[in-house]
């Protein structure tokens, strides 16, 4: 939980590629072995469910590891009869504007943190981390009811601002970044007049940006993945998001499995692809969120 | 440094310079809390004030809709733990921290260290992909369980068909469920500890273990002997993150899969507490439930801070 160690990334840039010891043909068989089983257990769902997608009609349910041969049938399916369109809309507007969120706090307040040394900072630190362990399933009820007595419930702004409840963890990031920000620079700023709103504009945001962008991303795809809220705020197709339309294929008739493969592998694929363009800057920022 | 300490006194001036001015006194102490504005009322707003409001409710006997509220002192309270339903979720949210333990710890560790005893883009390859479970949706797993699972159709039913081994209801069994929404969430603990681990290995000496190396000490014994026990610190560390994560990371699991059930077989505190909300709508009964659940939490992040403090001083 310490700062120095929200700083270590694993390292693999080291030079010697070859690694220590060993270097014989079975052991590295065996290494091989091991950790491809492991990525494949791991990953067992996302393919199941990406194969089982294209196989059609009752070929869901055959045991074949590959859909041959394959059909969009599903997906067209879940896209005609069920609002999946418009839940993928909803969930990624919401993602955008409780990141925005996240980062606009974020950033004020660390710059604050870090450029003025205010009364009550301490304390104001010591509530965000403290923020930052309360379990999000305890504050459903005051939240649901906060919404529901001020007319937000099912409404884009009932969904999106109560999610500031998780903003401490942007905070805290954030706050280190701008705190590794050399303070000469900083000073310089400030020596040759530049208000600090002018300091932060022009000189910490830029600096910032990289923080930012991992940031963001970690708490889109967090906002992207949420269930429980979505489900109490916004139950109706209009608003809710994708997860919830998850849920829209336990039909009265029985599962439509098929075609829920297919929503689910729609409702992945964008943090997927956010994953894969960005993945080790995903996992650093995960790494420094998971240290804390 | 000398123009940190420079730039420090500049800082100081400028806010000695203000004094003068009354105005620009109250402006320059007004400044930080303007910036600080929306992290404040976030935290008011969604976090403390809700907090007070969770225990005026846990007092309140309300059904979340009707405009009569009953004062009931601590009767949820005492429902709470005089009925059966809410110490055999606890109980039953300790049986899913023990069964994630060695996904939160042994497991990752093991994997982590294979990882890290080889660098290069072999490993980096295997780190993205055993990382990937923490950024999936967990509805979209869940429910892609909930088709595996499958008792007619899964497919995990009929490989246990074509080879003998007796097919289950494996989410529909109480025997089997609360195992069954374990194993569905313990590749998150893997993924993430997996990376947690690799930073802890990655600030290890790699030094130290070449010379036992040439001293002739094996692979297995550096591991054993040199390298696990550098990491029992990060170990305690992800063992406690478990205890405090195993519940709300099953928590969607169970809401998607089992509701609880079967036989409240997989009921854990912090679905307790969504079902009493918002299933059963005593919002009193559910809000005691959170309250409890935050002073257990904060008593846990208070003793771990202390260990760790009492750690770092002797």
């Amino acid at each position: 939980m310490s700062r120095r160690d929200g700083r270590s990334v694993p390292d693999s840039s080291v030079p010697d590629g070859r690694g220590p010891g060993g270097g014989g043909g079975a052991a590295a068989v065996t290494r091989h072995t091991v950790l491809a089983l492991a990525a494949f257990a791991m990953l067992f769902p996302l393919l199941w469910a990406l194969s089982g997608s294209f196989k059609p009609g009752t070929d869901v349910y055959s045991s074949s590891p590959f859909p041959l041969p394959g059909t969009l049938e599903n997906y067209r399916y879940a896209l005609r009869e069920f609002p999946i369109g418009r839940l993928l809309l909803n969930t990624f507007v919401t993602a955008i504007g409780v990141t925005a969120l996240h980062l606009v706090a974020g950033v004020l307040a660390a710059w604050s943190f870090v450029r003025f040394a205010h009364r009550g900072q301490g304390v104001l630190l010591a509530a965000v981390t403290v923020a930052l362990v309360v379990p999000p399933q305890t504050l459903i009820i005051p939240h649901f009811l906060m919404i529901t007595e001020v007319g937000l419930r099912d409404t884009f702004v009932g969904l999106v601002v109560p999610q500031l409840s998780h903003c401490a963890l942007a905070v805290l990031l954030l706050r280190e970044h701008t705190r590794s920000i050399p303070p000469t620079l900083i000073a310089a700023a400030s020596l040759d007049g530049a208000s600090p709103f002018e300091t932060l504009r022009h000189i910490v945001l830029p600096l910032l940006r990289p923080a930012l962008g991992a940031v963001g991303i970690v708490v889109f795809i967090t906002t992207w993945n949420e269930y429980l809220w979505p489900s109490l705020a916004a139950p109706s197709p209009e608003h809710t998001t994708i997860q919830m339309g998850l849920q829209l294929f336990e039909t009265s008739e029985g599962p439509e499995h098929g075609p829920m493969l297919a929503a689910a592998m729609l409702a992945t694929v964008p943090v997927i692809v956010a994953y894969l363009l960005a993945s080790r800057r995903i996992a650093d920022a995960f790494l420094q969120a998971g240290l804390r | 440094m000398t123009t940190l300490e420079a730039g420090a006194s500049t800082f100081e001036a400028r806010g000695h310079a203000t004094k003068r001015a009354p105005a620009a006194v109250v402006r320059a102490r007004l400044t930080p809390w303007a910036y600080q504005a929306p992290l404040l009322i976030a935290l008011v707003v969604w976090v403390y004030g809700p907090l007070v409001f969770t225990a005026v409710l846990s007092v309140l006997d309300w059904d979340l809709t009707s405009p009569d509220k009953t004062f009931v002192g601590v009767d949820n309270y005492r429902q709470l733990v005089e009925e059966p339903e809410f110490p055999r979720a606890l109980a039953r949210t300790g049986l899913y921290v023990l069964a994630l333990l060695p996904f939160a710890t042994v497991l990752p560790m093991a994997l982590a260290i294979m990882l890290w005893k080889r660098p290069g883009k072999a490993s980096d390859r295997y780190r993205s992909l055993l990382f990937m479970p923490v950024v999936l949706a967990p509805v979209a797993t869940a429910v892609t369980w909930r088709f595996i699972l499958d008792p007619l159709g899964g497919v995990v039913n009929s490989t246990f068909g074509a080879v003998g081994l007796p097919e289950q209801d494996w989410l529909g069994n109480p025997d089997t469920a609360i195992w069954a929404i374990s194993l569905i969430t313990a590749s998150r603990f893997v993924a993430l500890n997996i990376l947690l681990y690799g930073a802890a290995l990655a600030a290890l000496d790699r030094r130290a273990f070449d010379a036992a190396r040439v001293d002739g000490a094996t692979e297995w014994e550096i591991t054993r002997h040199l390298v696990v026990p550098q990491l029992v610190g990060t170990t305690a560390l992800l063992a406690f993150l478990c205890a405090v994560f195993a519940g709300q990371w099953t928590f969607t699991n169970i809401a998607v899969l089992t509701q609880g059930g079967p036989a409240n077989s997989t009921d854990n505190v912090y679905y307790r507490l969504y079902a009493y909300a918002f299933t059963f709508f005593e919002a009193g009964t559910g809000a005691a439930a959170a309250v409890l659940i935050v002073v257990v939490l904060t008593a846990l992040f208070g003793l771990s801070t202390l260990v760790r403090r009492r750690r770092v001083t002797s």
